[in-house]
């Protein structure tokens, strides 16, 4: 998967590379608009990620022209949190959009989601039916199992496990797992998700000798065998 | 050149004023003028008339006795007082029977020609002609109208000077204001202007000015603040932050050591990020954004999604949930549920663990919606009650949890409500602590199911 990064800020643009590199992208740089634009015009990548101001070209105006004979999809960034911004963004062509500042992990998680509904061959049979270690859930029939035991889980609880279990050893970050599992999309003052993650931990991973649920300070959660 | 040229109140009035006397002065003028134009004409038509009059008489004595040169010394006679008179006496077409000796103006007159009965020579009659020298009535006209057109100008003058005087006077307490207003500064917006010497008309104007500065001066002092609180809110985290860095850096140290402190630095960075995120929103809304409302079927149904939310840290606390009444509103969902979230997470915060949380959902009267979320638990001090709201306002400074909680979420509840065109409310007795907002209901149907999720 090939991504073009355009961002004027070059601290900024050299962590997205690295951070694109290691999570497994082909990534190129432009830092203006006009390089910007000529890159995605000539290259042929999966998808762009775009800094709404910039120099030269400002980001919209990139958007528009090569709008005109390409469909790559774009994810814009912003440092401007109005709603009306964003909707001339959305206008604009663009398939996404995250406001500055935002985690890392969100950025690849939204990735991730455009270039799946880009090529969605890939994804089309999901498993209903995910494995962990002695851990089994099952999604159709929406029980849990451990070790041949039955968890007692309530509705959230196992629509918390099962995209843990999905997504096994991608680290999660807790605005994520608000998004996903109850669609509260903003950053509240809560730490429910962490009581919700602490609740459901007592109910799969702390009778059992076996961690599989981690912490990850600072990032979120992840769910995955590691070697004692 | 569209732009008038005359910019000034105080010169357009005058102006307005002189002009405005002299068409007054000049129709007065006008009028005398003509009244006394008309009675001299009269007075003129008259005398001709008497002396027609008196000529017929000679004459008709004069065929009587039949004696032309009685006639002429009579006529002579009668002519002696009248130097203002010419009479000519035509009885063919020749020679003039008679003519007298005082000398035609060719300037002013008045002519009167007529016929006299005279037989004489063949003739059968005599034209008389008798002319009138108006002469001095004419001077009289000129000196008239010379006065007359004098006296309007200076009087118009004198009256757009007095006028020009006045209208100063008047506008006195307006450049009085000016200069007023000219020593108000921006770091002085607690000066008022003083309206105590101002006339009544421009009461309201001063009133209206100082309320307005009122308002600017609350407005500048709570920005003032503001920016005081979010320096201070901001520096704490900072603080950590580099000072945590400086100390990993100082030594080389293990991996698991460096993450650690990683990690910690980015769960800081990440309540930078909310502050600033929350901070924006405020300012955004204080900035008069409104809520964009869209169509809800229940409130309840919207209330029960922010306690599922909710539900492992009520489990937590052993706290039951209710919601009580319900409505079908218009309102920004994603805005109410967000204030709805900080309510309830305050609530949980707060309550006495094992008890109940209440969500209210009622109708207040006119076209006003309350939500409001309750729970038992210490009372909040009641001269705290209405600083709840304040930003970064902490009920106790060295409350558990601080960092966790910057102190913005009931200032983002009380955006949400104003951005509905409600307010927030609060109270507190007896134990019972019950905070929520007011919203303007548009096409609400308020529904009474009980609805507990």
């Amino acid at each position: 998967m090939k991504l073009l990064v355009v961002e004027d800020e070059v601290k900024l643009a050299e962590y997205l590379r690295k951070g694109l590199t290691e999570s497994g992208y082909v990534v190129d740089v432009a830092h203006d608009g006009i390089d910007g634009l000529h890159l995605a015009m000539e290259g042929n990548y999966d998808l762009l990620v775009l800094d709404s101001m910039l120099p030269g070209i400002d980001g919209l105006a990139l958007l528009a022209a090569l709008r005109r004979s390409k469909h790559t999809p774009v994810l814009m960034l912003t440092a401007r949190v109005h709603v009306d911004d964003r909707v001339r963004g959305l206008q604009g062509g663009a398939d996404d959009y995250l406001t500055k500042p935002f985690a890392f992990t969100e950025l690849t998680a939204r990735i991730q989601v455009l270039l799946r509904r880009a090529a969605p061959s890939q994804s089309a049979s999901e498993p209903t039916l995910l494995r962990i270690a002695d851990l089994e859930v099952d999604l159709l029939r929406r029980k849990a199992v451990r070790a041949g035991q039955r968890l007692d889980l309530t509705a959230k609880e196992f629509s918390l496990l099962a995209l843990l279990m999905r997504r096994q050893g991608e680290v999660l970050s807790r605005t994520e797992l608000a998004a996903q599992v109850w669609d509260m999309n903003y950053d509240s003052e809560t730490n429910v998700v962490e009581v919700a993650i602490r609740r459901l931990r007592n109910k799969f991973d702390a009778p059992f000798e076996q961690v599989l649920l981690h912490t990850v300070r600072g990032m979120g959660y992840v769910l995955e065998e590691r070697q004692p | 050149m569209s732009r008038p040229t005359v910019r000034s109140l105080g010169r357009r009035l005058s102006w307005w004023l002189a002009l405005q006397t002299l068409i007054g002065l000049g129709t007065v003028c006008a009028a005398v003028y003509a009244v006394a134009a008309m009675s001299l004409s009269n007075r003129q038509a008259e005398s001709l008339t008497q002396k027609q009059a008196l000529i017929r008489h000679v004459l008709a004595e004069a065929e009587a006795d039949r004696d032309l040169g009685e006639l002429k010394h009579r006529l002579d006679d009668f002519l002696l007082g009248h130097e203002d008179l010419t009479l000519t006496l035509q009885a063919g077409a020749d020679v003039p029977l008679y003519r007298s000796s005082t000398v035609e103006s060719a300037l002013a007159k008045r002519v009167s020609t007529f016929e006299v009965p005279f037989a004489w020579q063949g003739a059968r009659s005599i034209r008389a002609t008798l002319t009138l020298d108006a002469r001095s009535d004419a001077q009289l006209l000129q000196r008239l109208a010379i006065t007359l057109v004098g006296a309007a100008a200076v009087g118009a003058a004198l009256v757009s000077f007095g006028g020009f005087r006045l209208v100063r006077r008047g506008l006195a307490p307006v450049r009085d204001l000016v200069e007023q207003t000219r020593h108000l500064a921006a770091d002085s917006l607690r000066q008022r202007l003083d309206g105590s010497r101002q006339p009544e008309e421009l009461q309201p104007l001063v009133e209206q000015f100082n309320a307005l500065l009122q308002r600017l001066n609350q407005a500048y002092e709570q920005l003032e603040g503001f920016n005081a609180d979010v320096a201070h809110e901001l520096c704490t985290p900072l603080t950590t932050l580099i000072s945590a860095t400086e100390l990993a850096l100082r030594k080389t140290r293990g991996v698991e050591e460096m993450r650690e402190v990683l990690g910690s630095n980015l769960e800081e960075l990440r309540r930078l990020a909310g502050i600033v995120h929350d901070m924006l929103f405020l300012s955004h809304a204080d900035r008069g954004a409104t809520a964009r409302r869209e169509p809800t079927a229940s409130l309840a149904s919207l209330a029960a999604t922010v306690v599922e939310y909710h539900e492992a840290a009520f489990e937590e606390a052993s706290l039951k949930v209710e919601i009580v009444g319900d409505a079908a509103c218009e309102v920004d969902v994603a805005l109410v549920r967000r204030a709805l979230s900080n309510l309830v997470g305050n609530a949980t915060r707060y309550a006495t663990p094992a008890s109940a949380v209440r969500i209210e959902i009622s109708e207040i009267g006119a076209g006003q919606m309350r939500i409001a979320v309750v729970n038992q638990g210490q009372a909040i001090a009641s001269e705290q009650i209405p600083r709840l709201f304040d930003r970064f306002y902490r009920g106790d400074s060295a409350r558990r949890d601080a960092d966790a909680h910057h102190g913005l979420g009931l200032a983002i509840v009380a955006a949400i409500a104003r951005m509905h065109g409600g307010r927030p409310v609060a109270q507190s007795e007896g134990g019972i602590t019950s905070i929520g907002m007011t919203l303007v209901a548009e096409r609400c149907t308020p529904t009474t199911r009980p609805c507990t999720p």
